[in-house]
């Protein structure tokens, strides 16, 4: 396993339940990724280089409302839903 | 609930979300409101379906400008955004849009202003410093029925301004006077209407307590989610004291993430979102940073409205004002500038012209049914700038300028033309009123009085004075009945 990342934990926060396999296979990969940005981060490059993506304001939006989706198009974009609102499994962050 | 024992110190650091003033939301072009149906402000980009490109709005990036220029911030030269990664049915995305390592506002600082000891006495002045301020998205709305969830998305990307002040807080007072003065900051700049009953302010409290002296802070708690002053109020005296419980026993606090349930007023241990504090941030790909020109921060700093306590420095110092007036004047800058206009129309007795805004105009304003917003006030500011000339004239007395006032409020008409068509100007006739004052003077019925005031006894003037006015409807100007009457009694 490359240094750096726990693939248990990763693969949790992803919400994926791998095999053996599958973690062993993402885990090289992932530490082949991460080793090439390692290698970028070494680069030696001038301050100015992050300018490229920087953009000043004329990349900026204008504040005009624009059109909406509509309720039944929204919802109907969901597995479930009641009332106009999007229906899920029930999540409790409150005392209840 | 009283505050922290003496011995322990409380350090409170906020956290709060600013739902910015603009029509469009925040990366996307939806429009958003408070009272619309579930889902009705939703498009394309809020969800982040498949080859949709969030573009930054001009108005929320200026408007937080214009916040940071308000408390004196510093503008950086670059601002970016990041993806704040967690699963939640509350963001449609799986990440939020916000701002980790280069905000838009860094630094700056917000004068507070505690209570006094009593209302018309000024409280102690302080400054509250800001680490920083983040644009960000806000997320949609969760309410729980039956046995599920219900998600509904009209709030998620509404433009959110997070401003994080640096533990500087000591008290639940502090806390709320910093709140007070946020606001008056906010509304007064036009970059947020901070209504807290549709939720566009909400607080994120830190609190840890620590022995007086100690240099070390304490474990904090973190408050989520409270939206009014009132509840961080609250928070911060319930969590002083459960901190300083649990120390005091021995014990020793949890750093956790806590709700607070306003209605039954008690704080509670919030479930954690699973590995919520991994958020795994990086840079978000779909929008470059952004470089702010100094040509925008210089127009920006134009619209910098007078800050609500510099303008009340000068009520009381250079107007003459009482603290009160200045007080309930400068919280409101629309009141402020009407106050203004007034004085401008008659500089003569600012404070004149304050004790009737102050008291008279707001009290007729919020009594009337519905409410009468300032934007329609029935009196103009030069007109009452007139009522307040013609009573200092003496050509009305003060007791006659509250029945002109209420005219003025319930017609609109001019102070000056009341007072002609009601008959009020007051009788500065030397000659008539003499000849009045002689022949009440001569009624037997009063030589008891007289001669108990030439005696010595000053009260007795009084009795004479009661049937002069009557005589005189009313109008007589009471100085000029007093200075004559002295004198035909020598």
């Amino acid at each position: 396993m490359a240094e750096g990342f726990d693939i248990d934990h990763l693969a949790k926060l992803a919400r994926l339940s791998l095999t053996a396999e599958e973690k062993a296979l993402y885990a090289s990969q992932l530490g082949q990724v991460l080793g090439h940005f390692q290698a970028l981060a070494k680069a030696d490059l001038p301050a100015t280089a992050d300018d490229a993506r920087v953009v000043d304001e004329s990349a900026l939006r204008s504040d005009e409302p624009g059109p909406v989706l509509g309720v039944e198009a929204v919802t109907r974009l969901a597995p479930a839903s009641r009332d106009g609102q999007i229906s899920v499994p029930r999540v409790v962050d409150d005392e209840s | 609930m009283s505050q922290a024992p003496s011995d322990w110190e409380v350090v409170i650091g906020l956290e709060v979300h600013v739902q910015l003033r603009t029509r469009a939301k925040v990366f996307a072009s939806s429009p958003w409101g408070f009272g619309k149906e579930p889902n009705e402000q939703v498009d394309p980009v809020v969800l982040g379906l498949p080859g949709t490109l969030p573009v930054v709005n001009r108005e929320a990036v200026e408007k937080a400008v214009l916040f940071g220029l308000v408390v004196g911030a510093e503008i950086p030269e670059r601002c970016a955004w990041d993806r704040k990664n967690y699963f939640y049915p509350d963001n449609p995305k799986n990440y939020q849009l916000t701002q980790k390592d280069f905000p838009v506002v860094v630094g700056g600082r917000v004068e507070i202003e505690l209570p006094g000891p009593s209302r018309n006495v000024m409280g102690e002045h302080r400054f509250v410093r800001i680490h920083h301020a983040h644009l960000e998205e806000d997320v949609g709305k969760l309410s729980h029925a039956g046995g599920g969830s219900l998600v509904d998305y009209n709030r998620a990307g509404v433009p959110l301004l997070e401003i994080v002040t640096e533990p500087d807080l000591r008290s639940a007072a502090e806390a709320e006077a910093f709140l007070r003065s946020l606001v008056a900051m906010l509304t007064q700049a036009g970059v947020a209407d901070c209504d807290m009953e549709k939720g566009q302010l909400r607080c994120d409290c830190n609190v840890s307590v620590r022995r007086r002296g100690d240099a070390r802070l304490g474990t904090r708690t973190e408050t989520k989610n409270l939206n009014s002053i009132s509840s961080v109020r609250d928070t911060v005296l319930h969590e002083t004291a459960r901190q300083v419980r649990e120390l005091e026993a021995g014990r020793s606090i949890t750093q956790e993430t806590r709700g607070w349930n306003a209605e039954l007023a008690r704080g509670y241990v919030l479930r954690d979102k699973e590995d919520a504090h991994d958020y795994r941030y990086f840079p978000d790909p779909d929008i470059p940073a952004l470089r702010i020109s100094r040509e925008t921060v210089a127009r920006l700093a134009k619209q910098v409205p007078e800050n609500l306590y510099d303008r009340q420095r000068r009520y009381v110092e250079k107007l003459g004002l009482p603290y009160t007036a200045a007080s309930v004047l400068v919280n409101d800058r629309a009141l402020a500038e009407w106050f203004e206009a007034a004085v401008a129309a008659h500089p003569a007795n600012p404070s004149g012209v304050a004790n009737l805004v102050a008291n008279d105009l707001l009290r007729d304003l919020s009594a009337a049914v519905p409410p009468i917003p300032l934007s329609a006030c029935p009196i103009r500011p030069a007109s009452l700038a007139g009522l307040v000339k013609l009573t200092d004239e003496g050509v009305i007395s003060k007791q006659q300028a509250k029945e002109v006032f209420a005219e003025m409020f319930s017609t609109g008409n001019e102070a000056a033309a009341i007072v002609d068509a009601k008959g009020l100007r007051q009788n500065s006739d030397t000659g008539e009123l003499e000849k009045i004052i002689r022949e009440v003077v001569a009624d037997p019925s009063v030589a008891k009085s007289i001669a108990e005031y030439r005696a010595g006894n000053e009260k007795a003037i009084n009795a004479l004075k009661g049937p002069i006015m009557k005589r005189t409807q009313g109008k007589a100007n009471p100085g000029l009945v007093d200075q004559l009457l002295r004198r035909i009694l020598g």
